[in-house]
């Protein structure tokens, strides 16, 4: 029996693209992540085929406009965000939850001593192929559901960056709430935890200051619902022509890359969080 | 070579590893022996970094382990058959961990040839048996030719085909120069694989030397002996101030006395044996008359002594 049958074994060494290829190879060898991402290509497409097919032709004052026709096809091919946002929350938790949960981790951090360069491919490999693979279903669904509303006299101009911004908005939104949500597990260390915390983060606590809002009609609670993540975020896939009618005073309406920065802000102080704690604590 | 300098593990208020120096040295097997919760699983992840040190420190190859350029071709550890995520089938597993220090598809086809794991290799994980996951540790461990291995209980629920596999691997390794660093809760296990013995009971350090001298601790060192003529033998074994204890009628369990020392009185005597042999056990009893104050959780009313 040979134990070295003359490996390189001069050549090993620890890196971090090798990091890098580590956590792919573990992202696409569990069945979660495959069921997840499927989960989000046919509700993003489904949705939109749904909507794009019962939406009512325009009717109304401006409702022929291109703004508004534009806001039509924009929001079928997005309409499916809302729902994967979920999806890409529990993918996420679990792709750091599972390890914890199955002693996976032990393994990690002997391979990768310094700790640290491990939770970073995480993000970066999971927030890369989340952002791909919504990028790629939110594109093909704007384009799957055109010729549905043409039909219905809503005619969608290919040629209106604003449109575009919004489809790279809602996958960078569905990124930026995977990553926030692996950052969370990793704080929390546990699937089931994990998993409930980061919904309510994203689906709990914005009902809850919504009838918060209903009730008082407070200004403030409507506005702090702005500035959550799935609130923020949300304005990164809306689309935006310059012709929306202005809000009444006090209320804030963000921009969608005042969205994004607010969804980022979220994302780097948890990440910073989870990142303090992984390198710190007994594994 | 590990090395180990007043290493110190709390947990709250518990103290799992209490002061403790040691070295371990290349080219030998060295045991890790203590009672369950003596703290040698605790003193292993410490040296992998796995938990930080209250106090003290330790390293590999003159490094901490967090330091080290490439950890895995430098230690091979097996802590934990169970650290691999159940959903992954055991290539996978290998291919993901290698890919962190750029190990080839070659290497890892190679160590799942050693470990026996050919026929599992696509299984996923959690349908694997402890004897398959250990094996599977075994393989994450030799993946990346380490010059150290750790390896934690590492025949814990193997066939005894699995067990002198072990035995065989952990000598042959330490044949080539590597350092052997493994620890065991079955005594006569270490007699077999060990060169020498690190014996740890309650956190502390209570006995480093070769396997031979800690054998030689075993106060009343027993000896099997086989005689038709048991009856004439006895006492004359109990008048050079034996103690003798008759299993069957020709066989005799005789301590304080030596087996060369029994053999020269039956040559005298013109005696004639069938079988002369040290009992296995004694390590064991090396092993309880050492630890027998240091044991965490005694059983309910028993005496070890």
């Amino acid at each position: 029996m040979t134990i070295i049958d003359a490996p390189p074994s001069a050549n090993y060494r620890l890196s971090f693209g090798g990091i890098l290829r580590s956590e792919w190879i573990k992202l696409r060898t569990v069945r979660s992540t495959n069921w997840c991402y499927l989960i989000i290509i046919v509700l993003t497409v489904g949705l939109g085929y749904l909507v794009a097919g019962t939406i009512p032709a325009p009717s109304g004052a401006g409702a022929g406009s291109h703004a508004a026709q534009q806001a039509a096809w924009v929001q079928a091919a997005t309409i499916g965000v809302s729902f994967s946002q979920l999806v890409s929350a529990v993918l996420g938790a679990l792709v750091i939850t599972s390890e914890y949960g199955t002693g996976m981790i032990r393994s990690t951090i002997t391979a990768v001593p310094t700790r640290l360069p491990a939770l970073v491919a995480k993000v970066l490999v999971f927030g890369v192929t989340t952002f791909v693979v919504a990028l790629v279903s939110l594109t093909a669904t704007a384009l799957l559901v055109a010729p549905l509303l043409s039909a219905k006299g809503i005619h969608p101009d290919f040629g209106d960056p604003a449109v575009w911004l919004a489809i790279v908005g809602g996958a960078g939104f569905l990124a930026l709430i995977g990553v926030l949500s692996l950052s969370l597990g990793a704080i929390i260390r546990n699937s089931a935890g994990g998993i409930a915390t980061s919904l309510g983060l994203i689906l709990v606590l914005p009902i809850v200051l919504s009838i918060l809002t209903a009730v008082t009609q407070a200004n403030w609670a409507r506005n702090l619902e702005s500035f959550l993540p799935s609130g923020a975020g949300g304005r990164m896939y809306a689309y935006v022509s310059g012709t929306e009618t202005a809000m009444p005073a006090g209320i804030v309406v963000l921009e969608p890359w005042q969205g994004f920065l607010v969804l980022a802000g979220w994302f780097v102080v948890l990440f910073f969080v989870a990142s303090t704690l992984f390198k710190r604590r007994d594994a | 070579m590990i090395e180990a300098v007043g290493l110190t593990k709390h947990y709250g208020e518990k103290i799992a590893v209490n002061d403790i120096s040691f070295t371990v040295r290349p080219g030998i097997v060295t045991g890790f022996l203590g009672p369950n919760g003596a703290g040698k699983s605790t003193t292993m992840r410490l040296i992998v970094g796995l938990d930080r040190p209250s106090a003290g420190s330790v390293t590999v190859n003159g490094s901490r382990y967090s330091q080290l350029h490439a950890p895995l071709h430098e230690v091979g550890v097996l802590l934990d058959a169970k650290a691999v995520h159940t959903g992954r089938s055991a290539l996978n597993h290998l291919l993901a961990i290698a890919a962190t220090h750029h190990i080839g598809r070659r290497r890892v086809n190679e160590v799942i040839g050693i470990t026996g794991l050919d026929s599992v290799a696509r299984k996923r994980v959690g349908g694997f048996s402890l004897g398959m996951g250990q094996r599977l540790g075994m393989a994450v461990a030799l993946l990346g030719d380490p010059a150290t291995l750790i390896l934690d209980e590492p025949v814990n629920g193997l066939d005894p085909e699995g067990v002198i596999w072990v035995r065989t691997l952990a000598r042959q390794l330490a044949g080539e120069g590597r350092t052997v660093f493994l620890s065991s809760h079955l005594m006569s296990e270490m007699a077999q694989t060990a060169d020498h013995i690190i014996v740890l009971g309650r956190g502390r350090v209570i006995a480093d030397a070769p396997v031979a001298d800690i054998v030689a601790l075993a106060a009343g060192t027993a000896v099997r002996v086989r005689t038709p003529d048991a009856a004439r033998f006895a006492p004359l074994l109990q008048a050079n101030e034996a103690g003798i204890s008759t299993i069957e009628p020709s066989l005799l369990e005789v301590t304080g006395l030596t087996a060369a020392r029994i053999g020269e009185l039956a040559a005298e005597e013109r005696i004639v044996l069938h079988e002369l042999a040290p009992i296995n056990g004694s390590l064991e009893d090396a092993y309880l008359a050492l630890t027998q104050d240091e044991v965490e959780y005694h059983a309910g009313g028993t005496d070890n002594a």
